[in-house]
């Protein structure tokens, strides 16, 4: 029944107030992914009843490196020694939380799907470092922060999931939902002398 | 029509006049100008009076340490207070006022101060303004208008500001010669290099210098070496950026000025930028300060730093004087002589020393220059401007002269005390300082953090030293941080040796420093000699105290200038040695820097994140003024055909208790917390009995502070074996998220519990009263909802006119009630859903104030409403949710004696017998209405309401033992009226057996 039903970002009034900013080659562009949904797994990379099941499942190898992301069909962000964000299509991610839950009933973890609950934005253009670097405190610099480097930090004055995900460059931003707004505002703000344009993905 | 402005030369463009005002009056500049040498161009001798004594004075300076030219600039909004005219460039329609001088700089009313200059002395505010007490607001009205520099701008800043976040391997601070060559050095090995230099251009003391660096003039060198930073990718170049504050960490902080030079008309885009930078290696390369001398009078206009003349004739091309008197006891001044002479001046000077200088001394002569040494100046003659100078012999002792005075008639001093390296960012990151003997200065010391200082803010000041030290302390920081930096041969430069630096902080005059002039240490602050030796006649004995009982180093000076001087007169005064009194603390900012560019992006609608629910513009477009809980924006309530608060919430209650009313509680905080040890985990928690609730079930819970005090509260219910789901405090959800997981990670690491946040995951819809299980029913329910399948307090799964929900059977209001759970991506369509399909029942939404009425009918407490971090769950009457058969986080504490006293605050009712005033809360409770003061307090209203649905006003107490005195009446203090009695009641109003909630 669900699949019948719209999903919402929350973002919609927003995009239709920054509707007028469009350009046409603006130094940043966010597009905001409501079409992905977010998993948050829970379990030790040491359990044999976590690990392996779940990799068979995903078909991939979950990322064991602190504050780094893999993957090509998911894709997963390590968030701490026993915690990981699993970002898929939105579409498939009830299912797909059903069955992790399934794969590891018979040892401690945890599968909650968040897709309500955080969106990802992506930023794009050639001035899209400059724009993060006037709210967040990383060092994003290619040689420090390089494609598939995660982190969680704050941007602005919202916490973020940051990562890299190609050299492009295209960063992800996975805020949650309630911060969301304003997140947006504040890029809007501080892209504002680049030029940025939103759209909806 | 610039009179002082020589013909040719200097780094000015004088194909672009530009007009200017000051204080009113009219004058021309030239592109490359700052606001201090148009003003010399133009022969403004007074740009401003002094603190206290407002006497005249003029220029001193060249940059950071100037004193008297502290000056307002622009109009309006763009007005910015606290400027020194050495540092602000030029532009065209730029408008300066002193800041000080009332009319004006030029003629000031506020100078008859002057002529009571011995009642103005150390400790004057102290001493007089005291007594009586009670006039103490007469006083201050008065000593705050003539306070300051300049004001702020009251109207709302139109300007944008911004932050940046930078990190890089090695940062220079200052971009003189030694800065230069340490950017360069590391930029070339590779190094990520930023160079911030606080002025227009790069060069430091080699702008419009008259010298070679290697084979070529030293512009040409600064030329090419900036053309090749310029060409390195990585290396940031940031001049009119101010390095003003070194932190812990390598973090340091950067005030760009990015169009304060522009007319105000062609800004645009950020006007300052705040850098914060995080850099693995610091160069240091701020440069030196060159001292004052100490002598009567020496506050003169056209009384000024050797090094600034020379700086106002080789770069701006300006003669600040036409007969000058160069006053020195070192080497460094006879370039300045050097410098008037060329600019076509008479120029003498007196040199203390009895030996006079080394091979400058010789060029001084060949120049025709008369040199005067073993002299010193001991007094000016002249007010408004300098008229001439008294000379007399010096033998070296500071006690007395050795020859009466001669005068000499000139319109300038140039002095020149030796110099005081820059040692402030040095001293801000933690570094002590050391004196040199043999310099005869405080120089940077030990450090404490990663960096390094070069040039003369090291005590160096030759050029060769400064290139070489730059070079050496570039390669060096990048090479720490794993660049090898290529080996380059410095170029040469031609300086001769020079004689040294003789010792000279106060000038003895004919008599003792108090029965003669005021010699000035601190020109901003009014500080002489004599108010330092007054200091210590007084009983002060630390320079931090002399420092705050003279003013000394406050206000833009920060040390600048005279602290050394003071520092040797206060030792001497002591008895003891310069380096056994120390030097004040350094502090940030350098120079000041403004509010905008400290909050940067964080104003206006970005002052602090907005979070909204997914239901918020719903709430918006149905006209509900919001209000901030924490940082949610809720609605406040739904006012229909321009109803008031009070009306809309009576409304609004009436509808819930009688029908149906819906709202939106998304902003509770919601924790997922699983695993084989939950149980466990949450009995520590939580007070009461976790482990025998059945799946299912809900309960409310509160969880302690290791106190003994309530932190939150919030239903909990168990959804699973092993799984719980806990709900919290709009409030205090990342607090007890944090809170769980710190007991979790550092104390019981051997509990297998997870937590999920799942605050924004799920919205939470309340629908609230008689008819809500009708429309719950009317949208279709996958389950049964009548009382016996699903009664009060617990949770199912199911599914509601079409969506995957979880339901509770829960109630904040006393009423029938459930609340939806359900994701956050169709919250906004569920809650059109129920809105439609209750039509019928007249459904009414409803925001926090009715939610607030409703609780309170029922005595539901509002942790951080009703409690404040001091209340016990038995000071609120919940003995019956502290488990005997457990222990459980705080529940020691409850034991302690303080948290059995009979007389605590206790939670009450309050009911009033003219059931008409709604007492405010905060309202002070006593006992009697005619105790003397000061009349004891016996508790405090915490929630206060006009109940509709009883038709009077209600309140929530906490009363020194309360819960005994029901029936009783205190007193109710309001302020400006009798004190009102009303009478302490139970805290429950509404259905106090709960019937209706249970239906």
């Amino acid at each position: 029944m669900s699949e019948l039903l719209t999903r919402r970002h929350g973002l919609e009034f927003l995009l239709a107030e920054l509707g007028g900013s469009r350009m046409a080659d603006p130094g940043a562009s966010v597009t905001i992914r409501g079409d992905l949904g977010h998993i948050n797994l829970r379990g030790r990379a040491s359990d044999a009843g976590f690990l392996p099941p779940v990799e068979k499942l995903l078909g991939q190898a979950l990322p064991i490196e602190p504050n780094t992301v893999s993957g090509e069909r998911h894709q997963v962000f390590w968030l701490g020694p026993d915690e990981w964000l699993i970002v898929t299509p939105a579409a498939g991610a009830l299912e797909l939380a059903e069955r992790l839950r399934q794969a590891t009933s018979g040892t401690h973890a945890s599968v909650n799907d968040i897709s309500g609950g955080q969106i990802a934005l992506m930023l794009q253009g050639a001035e899209c470092r400059e724009l993060l670097a006037k709210g967040c405190a990383l060092d994003l610099h290619p040689s420090v922060f390089a494609a598939g480097d995660c982190a969680q930090s704050g941007l602005a004055r919202a916490n973020v999931l940051l990562a890299l995900m190609d050299a492009t460059p295209t960063f992800m931003i996975v805020v949650r939902r309630s911060f969301s707004d304003y997140l947006c505002r504040w890029l809007a703000h501080a892209g504002s002398d680049v030029g940025i344009a939103f759209r909806d993905a | 029509m610039q009179p002082q402005r020589l013909p040719t030369g200097g780094r000015i463009d004088r194909s672009k006049p530009l007009i200017f005002r000051f204080d009113g009056r009219k004058f021309e500049g030239y592109a490359g100008d700052t606001l201090a040498s148009a003003l010399l161009a133009n022969g403004v001798s007074i740009v401003g009076r002094s603190f206290k004594l407002r006497r005249p004075r003029g220029i001193v300076g060249g940059g950071a340490e100037e004193p008297n030219a502290i000056m307002q600039i622009g109009k309006g909004a763009h007005a910015q207070p606290n400027l020194r005219a050495t540092q602000v460039e030029l532009y065209d329609g730029l408008v300066a006022r002193a800041t000080k001088g009332w009319p004006g700089a030029r003629f000031d009313l506020g100078a008859i101060n002057d002529a009571f200059g011995k009642v103005f002395s150390a400790g004057f505010y102290y001493k007089t303004f005291m007594r009586p007490k009670s006039w103490w607001h007469l006083y201050e009205r008065v000593i705050r208008a003539s306070a300051g520099f300049g004001r702020a701008p009251v109207e709302k800043d139109p300007d944008h500001y911004e932050h940046r976040n930078a990190h890089c391997d090695v940062l220079v601070a200052g971009g003189g010669p030694a800065g230069l060559a340490a950017a360069l050095a590391a930029g070339q090995a590779g190094a990520r290099v930023m160079l911030a230099d606080e002025q227009n251009e790069f060069g430091g003391s080699l702008l419009g210098a008259k010298r070679n660096v290697g084979d070529a003039p030293a512009e040409e060198w600064l030329r090419r070496t900036i053309e090749s930073l310029a060409a390195l990718d990585n290396v940031t170049l940031l001049p009119r950026s101010t390095v003003f504050g070194y932190y812990d960490h390598n973090f340091l902080a950067i005030a760009e000025r990015c169009t304060d030079h522009l007319p105000e008309a062609d800004r645009a885009g950020v006007r300052q930028r705040l850098w914060r930078v995080r850099a693995k290696q610091v160069v240091l390369a701020q440069g030196a300060f060159e001292r004052p001398l100490a002598f009567c009078n020496n506050d003169r206009p056209g009384v000024m730093l050797a090094s600034a003349v020379s700086q106002y004739i080789r770069r701006y091309a300006v003669r600040p004087g036409r007969r000058a008197v160069v006053f020195t006891n070192n080497d460094s001044a006879y370039e300045t002589a050097l410098d008037l002479a060329e600019a076509g001046s008479s120029v003498v000077i007196v040199d203390s020393r009895a030996g006079g200088a080394g091979p400058l001394g010789e060029r001084a002569a060949q120049a025709g220059i008369s040199v005067i040494a073993g002299h010193v100046v001991t007094d000016v003659v002249g007010r408004r401007r300098v008229r001439g100078v008294q000379v007399a012999g010096w033998s070296g002792n500071p006690a007395y002269l050795v020859e009466s005075s001669i005068r000499i008639d000139c319109d300038l001093v140039a002095m020149s005390g030796g110099w005081s390296p820059a040692v402030h960012l040095h001293s801000h990151a933690g570094g002590r300082n050391v004196w040199d003997a043999e310099r005869h200065c405080f120089v940077p010391g030990e450090t404490t953090q990663a960096n390094v200082s070069a040039g003369s803010c090291n005590g160096t000041l030759s050029l060769r030293g400064c290139l070489r030290e730059g070079n050496e302390s570039g390669r060096a920081a990048a090479s720490r941080c794993g660049f090898e930096a290529p080996d380059i041969e410095l170029p040469s430069t031609s300086e001769g040796h020079e004689n040294p630096l003789q010792p000279l902080w106060r000038v003895p005059a004919d008599a003792e420093p108090e029965r003669c002039p005021k010699q000035f240490l601190d020109y901003q602050n009014d500080t002489s000699v004599a108010d330092i030796r007054l200091a210590v006649r007084e009983g002060y004995r630390n320079v931090e105290h002399v420092k705050r009982y003279t003013a000394l180093g406050f206000g833009t000076d920060q040390g600048k200038l005279g602290n050394i001087n003071g520092m040797a007169v206060l030792a001497e005064c002591l008895g003891k040695s310069i380096p056994e009194v120390g030097t004040t603390t350094f502090r940030p900012a350098y120079t000041p820097v403004t509010f905008g560019v400290g909050a940067g992006e964080n104003v206006g609608d970005l002052y602090d994140p907005v979070r909204k629910t997914a239901i918020h513009e719903w709430h918006v477009a149905a006209g509900a003024p919001m209000e901030n809980v924490g940082q949610w924006h809720r609605p406040w309530y739904f006012p229909r055909d321009n109803e008031d608060l009070h009306t809309a919430v009576a409304r609004e209650c009436q509808a819930a208790r009688q029908s149906l009313g819906i709202m939106d509680a998304s902003t509770l905080g919601k924790i997922d917390a699983r695993g084989p040890d939950v149980v466990d985990f949450l009995e520590r928690i939580y007070t009461h009995n976790v482990g025998t609730m059945k799946v299912g079930r809900c309960a409310y819970g509160i969880m302690l502070g290791e106190d003994g005090m309530v932190m939150d509260d919030g239903v909990m219910a168990r959804v699973g074996e092993q799984r719980f789901y806990l709900t919290t405090t709009t409030g205090g959800a990342a607090n007890v998220l944090a809170w769980l997981e710190s007991w979790l990670q550092t104390e019981w690491p051997e509990l297998e519990v997870f937590l999920t946040s799942l605050t924004d995951q799920f919205s939470t819809i309340a629908v609230v009263g008689p008819n809500s299980r009708r429309v719950l029913e009317k949208l279709g329910c996958s389950i049964d909802l009548d009382k016996d399948s699903f009664p009060f307090m617990t949770v199912r799964d199911a599914e509601l006119g079409g969506y995957p929900v979880q339901l509770f059977r829960v109630s904040f209001s006393g009423e029938l009630a459930f609340e939806i759970n359900i994701d956050s991506s169709y919250a906004l369509q569920m809650w059109k859903t129920v809105m439609a399909a209750g039509e019928e029942f007249g459904i009414t939404p409803y925001g926090t104030e009715t939610m607030h009425v409703l609780r309170a009918e029922k005595g539901f407490v509002i942790v951080g409403q009703d409690t404040d971090g001091s209340v016990t769950p038995v000071d609120l009457g919940m003995n019956w949710l502290l488990s005997k058969d457990k222990d459980f986080l705080g529940k020691r504490s409850l034991a302690r004696p303080d948290c059995v006293r009979d007389d605590r605050k206790q939670l009450v009712g309050l009911l009033s017998p003219d059931n008409g005033t709604v007492l405010p809360e905060g309202t002070q409770l006593v006992e009697t209405p005619d105790a003397p003061v000061p009349v004891p307090m016996c508790g405090h209203v915490t929630s206060s309401y006009m109940s509709a649905c009883l038709g009077h006003p209600i309140a929530l107490a906490l009363v020194a033992g309360g819960r005994a005195r029901k029936a009783e009446t205190i007193y109710a203090a309001l302020p400006g009226r009798e004190p009102m009695p009303v009478t302490v009641t139970a805290p429950v109003f509404y259905d106090p057996k709960g019937e209706r909630q249970h239906v």
